[in-house]
């Protein structure tokens, strides 16, 4: 049985998905970087839990996401596939352990969780930008497009994390 | 059988991780209909309220410079008031065809490669799919989907959206359409090549359209192309509108849309 930290999520879902919707397509650099950082909350959610049930939980936030992007589907599926691989890439990144549950940037260090997350963000950032451009036309434009909107969305992400997550507890 | 649900119950979160994708890519596909009346967008009442609240918030400390895109367009409306041809003043089936509906844009976007933008009129205001939408500088889109009050709408920037247009001089009809690369450019199709084209030419919407009124401004050619194996010219324009700061805009609805519409697809049959 796993304990999760239920308030730590609930200031993820805040931090991440909700603080996302009014800064969608506001937060943009040099008209290339686009800051997807609500991915933070899917990447952050509890390793170990019931892989159903974060599946679901993404295929929700994405659509919540597409929503106000009108882009219905094309958020929510990246987040699904994410929640789907998430876990075993995690076992794949990091040497795994029985009481990895919590995520945070402290708990696995700084080197752990860019392993971690990087290459998910940047698969998550190809599917979106890939079918909403519909196919690879514009290749260069395209690859900036994804490659800067990784760098952003990844330094929001570890600041927010840094932030929100919890000390490590000296027993 | 009972291999069977031993297989299925094995293979669950793959079975379900399969079900996901498949609505996920059923919800893609649908929404390339050119009109439909998905909830799933940003003219949902819940979500375009929100994005109004933003917006607001954003507008605020815009005030200035919206203040003067009216100040010009009042102008400009001014300047053609008072140059109209005293025999269109009195026609009345010339006016009454078109009428416009004024809109707030509440979101929009212009650096994606398929942009679209809220506004803030909807079935209360007698917006439906497939309307035009301009700005006081020219074509900017065109209805997708309404809901009560708000409506989304397909920006010019996007790759779907051709607009039947003419070049103002020659009276050639073309087609404009865009590229997905810069939110200030725009590429014109089906020019022949026999056609004097050359830069610094108006493009502005056909008669031939039942979405925009005729005369409507687009853009101007700034870029020529000719290459031997093509029978069209490969041109460019920059659009008159600056999609990066709309903030009001226009529904265009057309009395004789259904009349004009029925008329042509009867000749189809």
């Amino acid at each position: 049985m796993i304990r999760i930290n239920h308030i730590l999520q609930a200031k993820y879902l805040a931090a991440f998905l909700l603080m996302q919707i009014p800064l969608l397509y506001r937060l943009v650099f040099f008209d290339v970087a686009f800051g997807f950082f609500y991915v933070g909350y899917i990447l952050l959610l509890p390793h170990g839990t019931n892989r159903s049930l974060i599946m679901v939980i993404g295929m929700l936030s994405g659509l919540l996401i597409d929503v106000f992007s009108s882009t219905p589907g094309i958020h929510a599926s990246a987040c699904v596939l994410i929640t789907f691989i998430k876990d075993s890439w995690y076992n794949v990144a990091n040497e795994h352990s029985e009481d990895d549950v919590d995520l945070s940037v402290n708990a696995v260090g700084l080197w752990g969780f860019t392993k971690y997350a990087l290459p998910l963000i940047f698969i998550h950032h190809c599917i979106i930008f890939i079918v909403e451009n519909g196919g690879l036309i514009n290749f260069w434009m395209l690859s900036g497009k994804i490659f800067y909107s990784t760098i952003l969305s990844f330094i929001i992400i570890l600041t927010i994390g840094y932030l929100l997550s919890p000390r490590k507890q000296r027993i | 059988m009972r291999n069977l649900l031993d297989f299925l119950y094995r293979y669950r979160t793959f079975g379900l991780f399969i079900v996901l994708e498949v609505l996920c890519a059923w919800l893609i596909i649908q929404y390339n209909n050119r009109y439909n009346a998905s909830f799933l967008n940003s003219s949902n009442t819940l979500a375009a309220s929100i994005s109004q609240a933003s917006q607001n918030t954003e507008n605020y400390f815009k005030l200035q410079q919206i203040n003067k895109q009216l100040l010009e367009e009042n102008e400009r409306l001014k300047d053609s008031l008072i140059n109209r041809p005293l025999i269109y003043a009195g026609n009345d089936s010339i006016k009454a065809r078109y009428h416009a509906t004024k809109a707030r844009v509440i979101n929009n976007t212009y650096r994606r490669s398929m942009n679209f933008m809220t506004l803030d009129v909807g079935q209360q205001a007698g917006v439906a799919p497939g309307m035009g939408v301009i700005s006081g500088t020219g074509v900017i889109g065109q209805v997708k989907s309404v809901s009560q009050n708000f409506s989304t709408v397909i920006s010019l920037l996007h790759r779907n959206l051709m607009v039947s247009s003419t070049l103002k001089r020659t009276n050639t009809i073309c087609t404009v359409s865009w590229d997905g690369l810069s939110p200030i450019q725009a590429e014109v199709k089906f020019v022949p090549k026999h056609i004097d084209l050359q830069v610094g030419d108006s493009v502005v919407t056909s008669d031939y359209n039942s979405v925009f009124p005729p005369g409507i401004m687009i853009g101007i050619v700034s870029e020529v192309n000719v290459k031997e194996e093509d029978v069209y010219y490969g041109a460019r324009i920059d659009l008159t509108t600056d999609f990066t700061s709309l903030t009001y805009a226009y529904v265009i609805s057309d009395d004789l849309k259904a009349e004009q519409d029925s008329l042509e697809n009867l000749l189809e049959q």
